[in-house]
């Protein structure tokens, strides 16, 4: 009779895992906890000091010299976020302001508040890669969970991002991308096995501007407050760069336009009325 | 033994459920389906006056009010924000410019929306109270409740407050004005259609001291039936054609050239360039 009773509980638990109801429950036991605020430690601007010299090709070497010299005088270089254009990917990974991971089995979110409130999805439902996507800052992501270690929980994220648009750069260093946008991006997101409050991403950027894949670990620190302040970041309410007709200027402490370089001409006024 | 062999059986399953293993267990069954790409209705966002008539605005800021429809006859920007990339905010995101996403856990619910710039709102449904100081933001701080109306079981409806609003927001282009002390709250009943579950509907109160009594609308969104919908990144600042310099607003003419946005307007102050430039 225990026998047949153990039966009948198995066919119950069956029977429960077997309604629409069961059908959306999630075991989030089986993925890593992302869960909270991670942050950096260090200057995020970091790609040379934690990858090397970018492996450039010569041509795209001479033009990351130009940009370099252009910052020199006063000019932005290539980093769009001068702007208020987003960093995009992979230079918001190296979160210049606090990140969350949302995890559900369907896809993984990631939100960081830098320049602008912006957002990653990296679908992890199976899909293929689309054949026309439109190209965005933090491109077009799929995941893959991993156990690495047969355990039956997932230990790492595996992430690759395609369809990434221009202008874009890794960080201030101004290291540019090829101009075909062709970019593709690889991560492997994971936590330290020994201290599960750090977590590493594995960037490694695949481009046509390198003469190999260039790749870094970004590491990051779960924030121990289990609530904490989430700020939002708005790079147009304070921002004193001004761009008009393809120059750089700036708005000076007092509001006025001023140049942002030496000798630089002021923009052309002529649609406003000579009289005014 | 029938009976003992049920007890024991039940017994293992409140084990089960006791693990630590199970507590990371969610089901999502208990929650109204809200996934997908939810987009407004045809017709205008700029929809606070058709949907919950004039606004009822104290004498001081019915004047206010305006003046920035005044503004924006001259060809100013009145009081929309995002007209320089400043983001929407609470309640005007709500009213779905662009598509949103609303992703549902126990412990909060985001609401993701890519207009002006991506933007996201986080509702903590974890049982949180107020802080007492939180920084202002546009989109708020938000805390939310799931209610099980019809006692099935299942939550209908999230109810959500939000405060700690920073200032200046509009409720869309209407230019209607919030009070300048960043004291206001805004109310929502986010559900469902009962008979139409790709309708979704939000209720928005917004109390505010500019208003004499709260203000209401129900925003109306219906789902994308494409379950794989393709989400677009708006980024503002990328072909904004608005400059703002010394606190006037002047456009980028189709050459990037500067230009006036008003009739007479001066131009910009150039004293910071050398003169013989």
């Amino acid at each position: 009779m225990s026998y047949r009773s153990s039966i009948c509980a198995t066919a119950l638990a069956t029977a429960l895992l077997a309604t629409p109801a069961a059908a959306q429950v999630v075991d989030f036991g089986k993925y890593p906890d992302f869960k909270g605020q991670w942050v950096r430690t260090g200057n995020p601007n970091n790609w040379i000091a934690l990858a090397g010299p970018p492996p450039l090709t010569p041509e795209y070497q001479k033009i990351w010299e130009g940009i370099q010299a252009d910052v020199k005088a006063g000019g932005a270089g290539n980093w769009p976020s001068t702007f208020c254009i987003p960093a995009g990917m992979p230079a918001m990974m190296s979160l210049y302001d606090p990140m969350e991971m949302v995890v559900l089995p369907r896809a993984t979110y990631i939100l960081i508040s830098h320049n602008d409130d912006s957002y990653r999805r990296i679908y992890t439902d199976g899909r293929e890669w689309p054949k026309d996507v439109t190209p965005t800052f933090a491109g077009y992501s799929i995941g893959n969970w991993v156990d690495e270690d047969g355990d039956g929980k997932y230990d790492v994220l595996e992430v690759e991002t395609r369809f990434l648009k221009l202008p874009r750069s890794y960080d201030i260093s101004g290291i540019p991308f090829h101009s075909d946008g062709q970019a593709v991006i690889k991560e492997r997101i994971y936590l330290d096995k020994a201290d599960p409050n750090t977590l590493y991403d594995e960037i490694t950027v695949f481009d046509h501007a390198l003469t190999r894949p260039y790749s870094k670990t970004q590491k990051a620190t779960r924030n121990s407050n289990p609530r904490p302040m989430w700020f939002s970041e708005v790079c147009s309410e304070t921002n004193t760069h001004v761009f008009i007709e393809n120059e750089h200027y700036f708005l000076s402490a007092d509001g006025k336009l001023m140049p942002a370089k030496k000798n630089q001409a002021p923009p052309d006024l002529r649609y406003f009325k000579p009289t005014q | 033994m029938s009976c003992r062999g049920a007890i024991r059986a039940a017994a293992f399953i409140a084990a089960l459920l006791a693990t630590p293993c199970v507590a990371q267990v969610v089901d999502f069954g208990k929650y109204p389906n809200l996934k997908g790409q939810w987009v407004r209705p045809p017709g205008n966002p700029n929809n606070w006056i058709p949907l919950a008539g004039p606004p009822p605005l104290t004498p001081e800021y019915r004047k206010v009010m305006e003046n920035n429809v005044a503004d924006v006859k001259a060809g100013g920007p009145g009081l929309w924000p995002p007209t320089f990339c400043i983001p929407a905010g609470m309640p005007a995101m709500m009213n779905l410019y662009e598509p949103m996403e609303i992703i549902v856990l126990p412990e909060t619910t985001y609401i993701l929306i890519s207009h002006t710039d991506d933007s996201y709102r986080r509702i903590y449904t974890d049982g949180r109270e107020f802080p007492t100081d939180a920084a202002l933001t546009y989109a708020g701080y938000s805390i939310g409740r799931w209610v099980d109306e019809d006692g099935d079981g299942k939550y209908d409806v999230l109810e959500v407050e939000t405060r700690f609003l920073k200032d200046p927001r509009g409720y869309d282009i209407s230019g209607i004005p919030f009070a300048n002390d960043n004291q206001t709250r805004i109310r929502e009943r986010i559900y469902l259609d009962k008979a139409d579950p790709n309708t979704l509907y939000d209720e928005i109160t917004v109390f505010d001291h500019a208003l004499t009594r709260p203000y209401s609308k129900t925003q109306k969104a219906i789902r994308n039936p494409n379950p794989r919908p393709v989400w677009i990144a708006n980024v503002c600042s990328e072909d904004n054609i608005h400059v703002s310099i010394e606190n006037e607003q002047y456009y980028r003419s189709a050459d990037g050239k500067l230009m006036p946005s008003k009739k007479n307007q001066a131009p910009p102050d150039l004293r910071y360039f050398k003169k013989t430039q």
